[in-house]
């Protein structure tokens, strides 16, 4: 098609290694997909040119719905309505108990899993099957906007997640059929963003209040490097809170009794209502309608700041911990950047300012911010900037240990190391023959066990037996880039390997995973439609068979020569198609042929029922 | 992927001399110069096993990095490339003296706590804790010099505890702060 090149001497060379990548920001509140077109990042918006995708997932009678179809469906139909999923990601079944008063969903677990799963109509369904829905959506919308398929993503994720957090988003990625290029850190995605990389070095401070999350980063950049020194947070803290604070108070005026799920609801999303006013206006009113009970009533920013000034608190002691973390002070921080819809609010970004003593970068749009940074970083590894020599150095947010005699955690990486990282740990036998031991690997800075987050156990067997004491086990915990763990082991006198089975404590097992793929919606949905293709192939076949067949025999018979070339001109096009068509084309080139043959086949049953009466009996004609 | 001799020692991957006083802006910058050739994100789409490599060396260069820029842990990975036998931390220490002076200093480090002035009093005692880990590693690099090993190794203990005590005070500090 070198006709069809048209470019100019001198110009760049189009793109033909361009390989299509987006970056997501996979929310509490709301997700984004974002993409780097033309050196610049983007959000990709929907049809309706919104870029923000509620995180909210229904499950409807007859489909899916994903966003504001299915935000508008909470009040309506609170238990099919799933919103903000992403504080269940990794979670078990006494984290969910916690939960309990703040989501009105049925939970339950089955048999042989410990993933906690929702009850909806479309059967039991786990924080990562929802999760890949979300994904699903963004990635049909970049695919539709890139005009192909996505080389991969990079998705973002708080840096407080621990490994079990982690590994469920990635299992979210695997299961909407993403290439996952990278987990990325929200608050280093967003000083990517910001551009930092091609500012002065020194030290940012990244403070991110979501809807369900708190993080602080502490990062350092040097020569296009950022590294993470240190990170903090509060995995359960954010807007989402706030809203909280300000429906109790709601209730406290208002006298409400009997809540039930959906006044609660009503009741959330007025004071959601409220506090987004209270951004932009001093007070403003609050009216709650639920049948007998109404209420109305203001609240200014006065109020609104009193009942929320514990929780900003509570990010500013992190902020404190972080800092002291990696070991510089308040004045060392050159920038900070602000991110997150919750930084929008007033309170945050005055006692943010007078904690770090400087204002605040709040220029980008906080909700935005994250996926702007991680279409770049997904930009670049995906190899489409090949000068960029920008590195992205990342910390382990929190220790590895294993549990040891006494239900003591045994410290094996600590919070805040550069990963990837690997450890050794050498381990003896202590029975003769013993073949097998078992590791209890925990997250986490408690020193009790059981205050920790258990990870995983690992079976390791199948070392050779010797006399107790004699093997020489050496256990190696690797972690990489994206803070997931795995563990490995060797007995070193005789180089035997380890058969290792994994029972994670909290995550889908890779066969859960493996099953959930089998029936995942989007393959269901693929082999519909291939099955759909294919049904319309053999029917285009058919018809231009029959058609052919019925030509030759009495085609010039019935039909005048012009009818003949009309017929013709159908059947050509639809044969072409055949190959090359898809199944909705093909389904209109057979109705299109099967119209202009339809006064053909009328006058070849008038015939043929002539035929068939001129030999037979009237009582023997079928009615 | 073109992986690094693994067999070299840490001083050797970062190109600086196998002795205690380094410039440690020279370390961090070849750290990440190296990081920059080997971390896993150079690899994205390069083939099953080089991922896995550079998973490997990126892991090394890091433990590397973490060994040689923390003064104790570089002290202890001094005696053992030259071949000292270092014992394990269980071996408690027979110098009476130093054991007096660490009952002294958690002593101190505890009474902040319940002092009035505890936050003033732990700055103080911080400047002498700074103090007091320098002339030790003046000490160890001495008896390292001398080939005195085995005092070498006493100093590399001493450092960690002073190490160790500098950690608890700035966690007390912290608690003091939110108070």
């Amino acid at each position: 098609m070198a006709l069809l090149q048209i470019s100019e001497p001198g110009e760049a060379t189009v793109p033909h290694a361009h390989r299509h990548s987006a970056g997501i920001d996979l929310g509490t509140t709301n997700s984004l997909v974002a993409t780097v077109r033309s050196g610049e990042a983007i959000c990709l918006p929907d049809e309706d040119g919104r870029s923000l995708l509620p995180s909210v997932v229904n499950f409807g009678n007859a489909q899916t719905l994903v966003g504001y179809e299915a935000q508008a469906l909470q009040t309506s139909d609170p238990l099919n309505s799933i919103a903000s999923i992403k504080r269940l990601m990794g979670r078990a079944r006494q984290d969910v108990i916690q939960l309990g008063d703040v989501v009105p969903y049925e939970f339950v677990t089955s048999e042989g899993s410990n993933v906690p799963r929702i009850r909806t109509r479309s059967g039991d369904l786990s924080a990562v099957e929802i999760s890949a829905e979300i994904l699903k959506t963004l990635t049909h919308r970049a695919t539709q906007s890139l005009g192909g398929d996505l080389d991969g993503v990079v998705i973002t994720v708080p840096a407080y997640f621990d490994d079990a957090q982690r590994q469920a988003t990635r299992d979210a990625a695997t299961l909407a059929g993403l290439n996952l290029f990278r987990l990325l850190n929200e608050p280093t995605a967003a000083a990517v963003a910001y551009g930092l990389d091609r500012d002065a070095d020194g030290l940012i401070a990244v403070y991110d209040l979501g809807g369900g999350t708190f993080d602080i980063s502490i990062l350092r950049l040097n020569k296009g490097v950022f590294e993470v020194l240190a990170t903090g947070g509060d995995s359960s803290l954010g807007g989402d809170d706030m809203d909280h604070a300000l429906g109790e108070w709601i209730v406290r005026q208002g006298g409400f009794a009997d809540i039930d799920t959906k006044l609660a609801r009503h009741i959330l999303l007025a004071a959601r209502q409220a506090k987004e006013e209270l951004t932009t206006t001093e007070s403003t009113g609050i009216l709650i309608e639920y049948q007998q009970q109404q209420w109305s009533g203001t609240i200014d920013r006065h109020q609104f700041n009193e009942l929320i000034q514990p929780l900003v608190q509570k990010t500013l002691t992190a902020c404190r911990r972080a800092l002291r973390d990696a070991g510089i002070s308040k004045n060392d921080i050159g920038q900070v950047v602000m991110v997150g819809g919750s930084t929008r609010v007033p309170l945050v970004q005055s006692m943010t300012g007078e904690f770090f003593e400087r204002e605040p970068m709040c220029e980008l749009d906080p909700d935005k911010v994250v996926a702007l940074g991680a279409a770049i970083q997904a930009d670049i590894l995906a190899g489409n900037k090949p000068d960029s020599d920008m590195l992205l150095l990342d910390v382990l947010p929190l220790s590895l240990g294993i549990e040891t005699m006494g239900g003591l955690s045994e410290k094996i990486i600590s919070r805040n190391t550069a990963i990837p990282v690997a450890r050794g740990q050498d381990f003896t036998t202590f029975k003769d023959g013993q073949t097998a031991m078992s590791i209890h690997v925990v997250q986490g800075e408690r020193e009790l066990v059981s205050d920790c987050r258990s990870l995983a156990r690992f079976d390791l067997c199948g070392f050779p037996p010797m006399t107790a004491g004699a093997a020489r086990i050496r256990v190696t915990y690797q972690v990489d880039a994206d803070g997931l763990m795995s563990v490995s082991a060797e007995e070193t006198t005789s180089g035997v390997s380890a058969d290792i089975v994994v029972k994670p404590s909290y995550g889908l097992t890779d066969t859960e995973i493996e099953s959930m793929l089998r029936d995942s919606m989007e393959h269901a949905r693929e082999d519909i439609e291939l099955r759909m293709l294919k049904e319309q192939q053999v029917e285009a076949k058919r018809v231009v068979e029959a058609i052919n067949t019925a030509l030759a025999q009495d085609g010039e018979v019935l039909l005048s020569n012009s009818e003949i070339a009309r017929i013709h001109k159908h059947r050509d096009q639809l044969e072409t198609a055949i190959e090359t068509g898809s199944a909705a084309e093909l389904k209109q080139l057979i109705k299109a042929l099967e119209d202009a043959s339809e006064i053909y086949v009328a006058r070849r049953m008038n015939a043929s029922v002539q035929v068939a009466l001129t030999g037979k009996q009237i009582d023997e004609v079928d009615v | 992927m073109q992986s690094p001799d693994l067999s070299q020692n840490y001083f050797e991957l970062f190109g600086i001399n196998p002795v205690f006083d380094i410039d440690c802006s020279r370390l961090h910058a070849e750290q990440q110069r190296l990081q920059a050739t080997y971390h896993p994100d150079r690899y994205v789409n390069a083939s099953e096993h080089d991922k896995r490599v550079s998973v490997q060396v990126a892991s090394w260069v890091n433990q590397a990095y973490e060994t040689l820029q923390d003064p104790v842990k570089r002290s202890r990975y001094l005696l053992e490339i030259n071949g000292a036998d270092i014992p394990d931390d269980s071996t408690t220490t027979s110098d009476s003296v130093f054991l007096m002076e660490q009952i002294d200093l958690r002593e101190q480090v505890e009474s902040c706590r319940h002092g009035e002035d505890g936050l003033q009093q732990s700055h103080k005692i911080e400047t002498r804790l700074a103090h007091r880990a320098d002339e030790l590693a003046r000490e160890f690099v001495a008896h390292f010099k001398a080939g005195e090993f085995d005092k070498a190794i006493v100093s590399s203990r001493k450092m960690q505890f002073i190490q160790r005590i500098q950690q608890q005070l700035s966690e007390l500090q912290f608690e003091l702060e939110e108070l």
